[in-house]
């Protein structure tokens, strides 16, 4: 049964419409994860050897072990963020023949091969090695790092129960800050005792059963997790929410493009992954924060002009080079609707400048820094409103990845929506106000610089329409291409 | 109305449509039946542009379908769930499709308003997202959207499937009504040859992209679709 499960996950990955199309990203993540892996094992090896090095008086194990609790914590906020959910589509399975334990068994399975898991292999491995080497007692070693597996194992677990379940991850969540505050703050450092625990573990192999005993545990609470819900009810068939609608005839003062500006906010606010993106948008608000603070950009106020840029333009530039892939999902209906593609652009185009527009009040904090900083992220707001809105939406024009819209993007899971493409179409996009600014900066003045950054922004609204009228054709010409990939479900 | 010339779709020398000449008149019921991959959505398709034509073209009011926007305005239709935006109650959706079509909420209410038996208190009201009605309740959402507007070309991609008798007899009347009165120009497509005798005047048989069959609808033509069908199957 487990070779046919392997099989069609074998021909689901190979088969799927967009792995060509994503070859390009499958090897960046390969390459990634050659990366990381790597690093774990050079980091591994040198690990005794740092910990001798650090800490001249204590054996490097105990070492180790005093700190391996921040590995394990980086581990589980890495996966939370990182770590695919093992899907499998149950539905065609629900009515064949299969034990509903053998699928629940191999969904469970499967994530144990999962990259995260080898990480921590990856690492302690040659760091048991080397104290193999050193003459450590073999017993010891061998079950110390069982533990670690077990533990990395129960890790792995534990990130899908969080995932899935809202209560559990607020009880970690909220115990893990109060512990982290209260080891902060000096209160209780909780780091001692988990030291003490896991030398502890070292020196009695036999307590590797407890370690074991807590994968077990875990597993068993997924599996029985997962089987509560493997009915069509609740996991297949989604929970209906009823609607409240809010009334958005204000507006309709917005005259041609009010339709589908009502609709966009609707889109924004009723769909899971645009909701993530404007939240991710907020973020980088805070963008600034990273530079200004800085000394070693001080001197440097080209990179300063760039990220005076990312402060409003957050939104703009993740919801903007999605532009028509939001819109995947009922594309035909535009396309054969009384809609000129004009003022569905338009719409677009306005709902980015109001969100520059709000960002740039959220902004005025950053006065704190003076005017010269203000005055950059003045600038960056206008460059954005005027030259970079429509970098943007050229850009969507040679996007066509379809969007789930009601499905949240996962990092690295879900790269729908990503290509190299976009990649390219980014670069003129951060390099323009570094360039824009370094130029007249260096010849002129630091106000010159800003002036340019401007000017552009104001050049590029008072070619509005040439601009439009650009893009427009470039969207008309790529019709049916970006029809027949919102098609196309991935 | 549509006059369809010499249009042909091919995809990779693979010809999936190929029809040398097909008038259909202003307010003519027009039915499309045809085993599955004969062309039919190819060929509704074509008309909505939505895809590109291999050779030929289709004139919607003396406009060329391909090369101008001008049709959209008369132009309404329903293929598939894809002509819904999911994240829209029915109430909603019909407003934003009344708003690009220059109605206001007033008139998408009035006409609205007549379907309601049609609707069978299952579409409105419901504080539901378009997504999360079942699929033949969606269509008929996407079926009176396609209403909105006063459009003189209504084209409904397998209207009765997924439907339920009662409203498969509802639409029926509602199509019947809307060539026969409003001298709309409808065009269905349908495996039901029952449904589509009942309601179109005229009947095109489809076979692998070709059209075989030209039939002004009477008494017979079902009995003639039948033949034709359990004949084609044999072979």
């Amino acid at each position: 049964m487990i070779k046919q499960f392997i099989r069609l996950e074998w021909k689901q990955f190979f088969r799927a419409s967009y792995f060509q199309k994503g070859i390009a990203i499958k090897i960046l993540l390969v390459l990634a994860a050659l990366y990381f892996g790597g690093a774990a094992l050079m980091l591994g090896v040198g690990l005794f050897f740092i910990a001798k090095k650090a800490f001249p008086d204590i054996d490097p194990i105990v070492t180790v072990n005093n700190f391996i609790i921040y590995w394990f914590l980086f581990e589980m906020v890495f996966r939370f963020f990182m770590q695919q959910l093992p899907v499998m589509n149950v539905k065609p399975l629900m009515t064949i023949p299969i034990k509903r334990n053998t699928v629940i068994h191999y969904l469970l399975g499967k994530t144990s091969i999962s990259f995260f898991n080898f990480l921590a292999i990856f690492l302690f491995l040659p760091f048991c090695v080397v104290l193999l080497v050193k003459g450590y007692a073999i017993v010891n070693v061998l079950c110390w790092f069982l533990s670690i597996v077990f533990l990395t194992l129960s890790v792995n677990y534990l990130n899908f129960l969080i995932n899935k379940n809202n209560t559990i991850f607020y009880i970690i969540a909220i115990s893990l800050f109060a512990l982290i505050g209260l080891e902060y703050y000096g209160i209780f450092a909780i780091s001692q005792p988990i030291g003490i625990a896991f030398n502890t573990l070292y020196n009695q192999p036999y307590l590797m059963i407890l370690p074991l005993l807590l994968v077990v545990g875990l597993y068993y609470a997924n599996f029985v997790y997962i089987r509560k819900g493997f009915y069509l009810d609740d996991a297949v068939s989604k929970k209906i929410k009823e609607v409240n609608a809010t009334d958005l005839s204000w507006m309709d003062r917005f005259g041609n493009v009010a339709p589908f500006l009502k609709n966009d906010v609707k889109l924004i606010w009723r769909n899971a992954r645009p909701k993530q993106v404007m939240m991710m948008s907020f973020m980088f608000l805070f963008y600034g924060l990273i530079f200004y603070t800085q000394d070693a950009y001080k001197d440097m106020p080209a990179f300063l002009a760039f990220a005076s840029m990312f402060v409003t333009g957050g939104f703009l530039m993740s919801f903007g080079q999605l532009v028509p892939s939001w819109d995947s999902e009922y594309y035909k209906l535009l396309m054969s609707q009384n809609i000129p593609y004009r003022q569905y652009l338009e719409s677009k185009w306005y709902l980015m400048v109001f969100a520059v527009s709000i960002s740039f009040v959220l902004s005025i904090p950053y006065l704190y820094f003076g005017w010269k900083i203000f005055g950059m992220i003045a600038a960056g707001a206008i460059f954005n409103v005027g030259l970079n809105s429509f970098i943007t939406l050229f850009g969507g024009a040679l996007n066509r990845v379809p969007i789930e819209l009601n499905v949240k993007a996962k990092a690295f899971s879900n790269t729908n929506g990503f290509n190299p493409t976009q990649m390219l179409i980014a670069m003129p996009k951060i390099l323009l106000p570094i360039i824009l600014f370094y130029i007249p900066y260096k010849l002129i003045s630091f106000e010159a610089g800003l002036i340019a950054i401007a000017l552009s922004g104001v050049l590029g609204i008072v070619f509005k329409n040439q601009i439009f009228k650009f893009i427009e054709k470039t969207y008309q010409k790529g019709k049916y291409k970006t029809i027949a990939a919102f098609a196309e479900k991935s | 109305m549509i006059t369809t010339s010499n249009l042909s779709k091919k995809y990779n020398e693979a010809t999936v449509l190929h029809i040398e000449n097909l008038d259909i008149p202003k307010g003519q019921s027009f039915g499309l039946v045809g085993n599955n991959g004969a062309g039919k959505t190819t060929y509704f398709s074509l008309l909505l542009d939505l895809i590109q034509p291999t050779t030929g073209h289709i004139k919607n009011n003396d406009v060329l379908v391909h090369e101008s926007e001008d049709w959209k305005p008369f132009t309404s239709s329903f293929i598939d769930e894809s002509f819904l935006i999911g994240y829209l109650t029915a109430e909603e959706y019909f407003y934003f499709i009344g708003e690009l079509r220059g109605q206001n909420k007033a008139d998408v209410d009035a006409l609205v308003s007549q379907f309601s038996d049609f609707f069978h208190g299952e579409i409105l009201n419901q504080k539901k997202y378009l997504r999360d009605l079942s699929k033949g309740n969606q269509k008929k959402a996407g079926i009176v959207a396609a209403l909105i507007g006063n459009p003189e070309v209504i084209i409904l991609d397998e209207p009765f499937a997924n439907l339920d008798p009662t409203t498969q007899i509802r639409l029926k009347s509602i199509i019947k009504d809307l060539a026969e009165k409003q001298g709309v120009t409808v065009l269905i497509s349908s495996h039901d040859l029952l449904h589509v005798t009942d309601v179109c005047e005229r009947i095109v048989v489809l076979e692998k992209g070709e059209i075989v069959k030209d039939l002004a609808t009477s008494t017979e033509t079902l009995k003639e679709l039948e033949a034709h069908f359990a004949g084609s199957e044999l072979v």
